[in-house]
């Protein structure tokens, strides 16, 4: 079996890309509220980590959604699902989730951009300063909207796979908090890359504060990973068929064992603690281990993707 | 700081609330759906695996009818074998088409409800306009039956001839086709049709219906070939 053509295979790698994207642009924007609320308050827009984070999560899902609309075979008539709903579809309340998400995010973004928009804006339109100080006014409320819709979205990626009950492993209650954790975690390695891409200090307290979050992190998802496939060979079945197939010898086996068990959560998880042990944190350590943890994350949606579709019921 | 934080947790649980609303309604409304069903026709199908001899006359005049492009087909005969030594050998023959299922994994999935089950006939269709190509539905279906129609751009698959055949007031194309009455087309709902009569008479079984999709398109199994574990 090729492992990128097989008759089963219905959804592509522009699939994961999507995925992916979602989970990051969740992930990021969580870790901004978290750098705001915890470490730098009022002047977090200062902050390099913060505006990287705040540019990826919109382009992300910009991006996402981009690459979802070209996607399909009707690229033109996307504004159907816009129009249409359906309670009982996965994908159609994730686009209501992505549309209020979306607007959660702008009113937050310019909460946090108040000063500088307002000082770049000169009065020159009262109409910015009165939305921007009801805005202020309901910062709390958006923030609180913001992170429980972005976890929202983490979560949604995982069950529009697990709503699949032709594909077993697919099918599996593990999917959806796996994506979100991976998500999380490849927002926060977004933020880190980002952030000392855009001249942060790479010994900066926000790296400080995002790596304590990030060494969990990893531990969790590995939890999570490990029980995803114990769950489904426990399971027995085409469910244990479709594990074995996809973690054992063969093109996939690698890119799991190699790309997202070691490179992407083994090498970021001693490097993380090996950085918390030792002194300084220097430019190329966090960038090198955001872009392996970004890279596992990518693999693994591909993987899961790929993998999921290769055993039916 | 108080106040705010309170402001945050009711801004989170408001939106959770909204969320969960949303999801919970969903899955409720899909389980009400099993009662919305109960409507006074469900057709059905049965295929007799025994009578059948695999010879496409079904598949060619389904092309036909529902003017299916080439390269796809909403009705194939799956042929398994030999079985046996030569002169006594056997092929099994399984049909693949949609199998009209009551618990529609498709049409749970469709973000648009372009997949819809038409509730006066049970039937499962699609409509053709709404459809945005998305794939969900040809990923939901356990049997793997739906397609992307070339022309149409839009999914595509049996609906019993529902828009030809059915019209005219006839048999689905495949039923009428079929050389050794190998196929048996009806009402469920009706306690008098053929369908339900061989039903009542004879052992059958459905595909994959441990994934809760109760088909409607039901089997005879062939009594030749080797005994499968």
């Amino acid at each position: 079996m090729s492992p990128f053509h097989f008759d089963s295979l219905v959804w592509h790698w522009p699939i994961a890309i999507y995925l992916f994207l979602a989970g990051i642009s969740a992930g990021a924007i969580c870790f901004a509220v978290l750098l705001k609320h915890f470490k730098l308050g009022k002047n977090a827009y200062k902050s390099s980590f913060v505006r990287a984070a705040c540019l990826i999560a919109p382009l992300a899902v910009f991006a996402g959604l981009g690459i979802l609309v070209i996607d399909l075979t009707k690229p033109f008539d996307f504004w159907k699902i816009l129009v249409f709903y359906n309670p009982t579809s996965v994908m159609s309340i994730g686009v209501a989730v992505l549309l209020i998400y979306q607007v959660a995010l702008f009113a937050w973004l310019a909460c946090l951009f108040k000063e500088p928009i307002l000082k770049w804006c000169n009065n020159r339109w009262p109409v910015v300063d009165k939305v921007l100080n009801a805005f202020t006014k309901w910062e709390a409320t958006i923030t609180g909207l913001l992170v429980i819709l972005a976890l929202g979205l983490g979560a949604y990626t995982g069950f529009l796979l697990s709503a699949l009950t032709t594909f077993p492993m697919l099918n599996n209650p593990v999917l959806p908090l796996l994506f979100l954790i991976s998500g999380i975690s490849s927002g926060a390695a977004g933020t880190l890359l980002g952030g000392v891409l855009m001249k942060g200090n790479p010994d900066g307290k926000e790296v400080h504060f995002i790596h304590n979050i990030e060494i969990p992190l990893i531990l969790l998802e590995l939890a999570l990973l490990f029980t995803f496939f114990v769950g489904l060979i426990l399971t027995g079945g085409q469910s244990q068929a479709a594990a074995l197939n996809a973690i054992g010898e063969g093109f996939w086996g690698w890119i799991f064992w190699g790309g997202v068990v070691v490179v992407g959560l083994a090498m970021p998880l001693a490097f993380n603690l090996f950085m918390t042990a030792s002194a300084k944190r220097k430019f190329s350590y966090v960038a090198i281990t955001a872009s392996c943890s970004l890279f596992g994350v990518l693999l693994l949606r591909n993987f899961i993707l790929y993998t999921g579709q290769m055993t039916v019921a | 700081m108080k106040k705010e934080r309170r402001q945050f947790i009711k801004g989170a649980c408001a939106s959770a609330f909204g969320v969960a609303c949303v999801s919970g309604l969903g899955i409720a409304k899909s389980n009400a759906h099993k009662d919305k069903n109960e409507t006074n026709c469900k057709y059905a199908l049965i295929h007799d695996e025994n009578k059948c001899i695999g010879c496409d006359a079904c598949s060619v005049a389904c092309r036909e009818a529902n003017d299916v492009p080439d390269g796809v087909s909403r009705l194939e005969i799956e042929r398994e074998g030999p079985f046996g030594e030569y002169p006594n050998q056997f092929y099994r023959f399984t049909r693949k088409s949609c199998q009209q299922c009551e618990g529609k994994p498709c049409v749970n999935v469709c973000p648009t409800g372009a997949a819809y089950h038409d509730p006066s006939t049970g039937i499962v269709s699609v409509d053709e306009w709404k459809c945005v190509g998305c794939l969900y539905c040809i990923a939901a279906c356990p049997y793997q039956i739906r397609f992307i129609n070339p022309v149409t751009k839009a999914a595509d698959k049996c609906d019993f001839c529902k828009e030809t055949r059915l019209k005219e007031g006839r048999q689905p194309a495949c039923v009428e086709a079929c050389p050794t009455k190998a196929l048996t087309f009806g009402d469920l709902k009706d306690p008098h049709s053929q369908v339900v009569e061989v039903l009542k008479a004879t052992p059958n079984y459905r595909s994959k219906t441990e994934l809760g999709t109760r088909p409607k398109v039901f089997r005879i199994a062939s009594q030749e070939g080797e005994i499968k574990l």
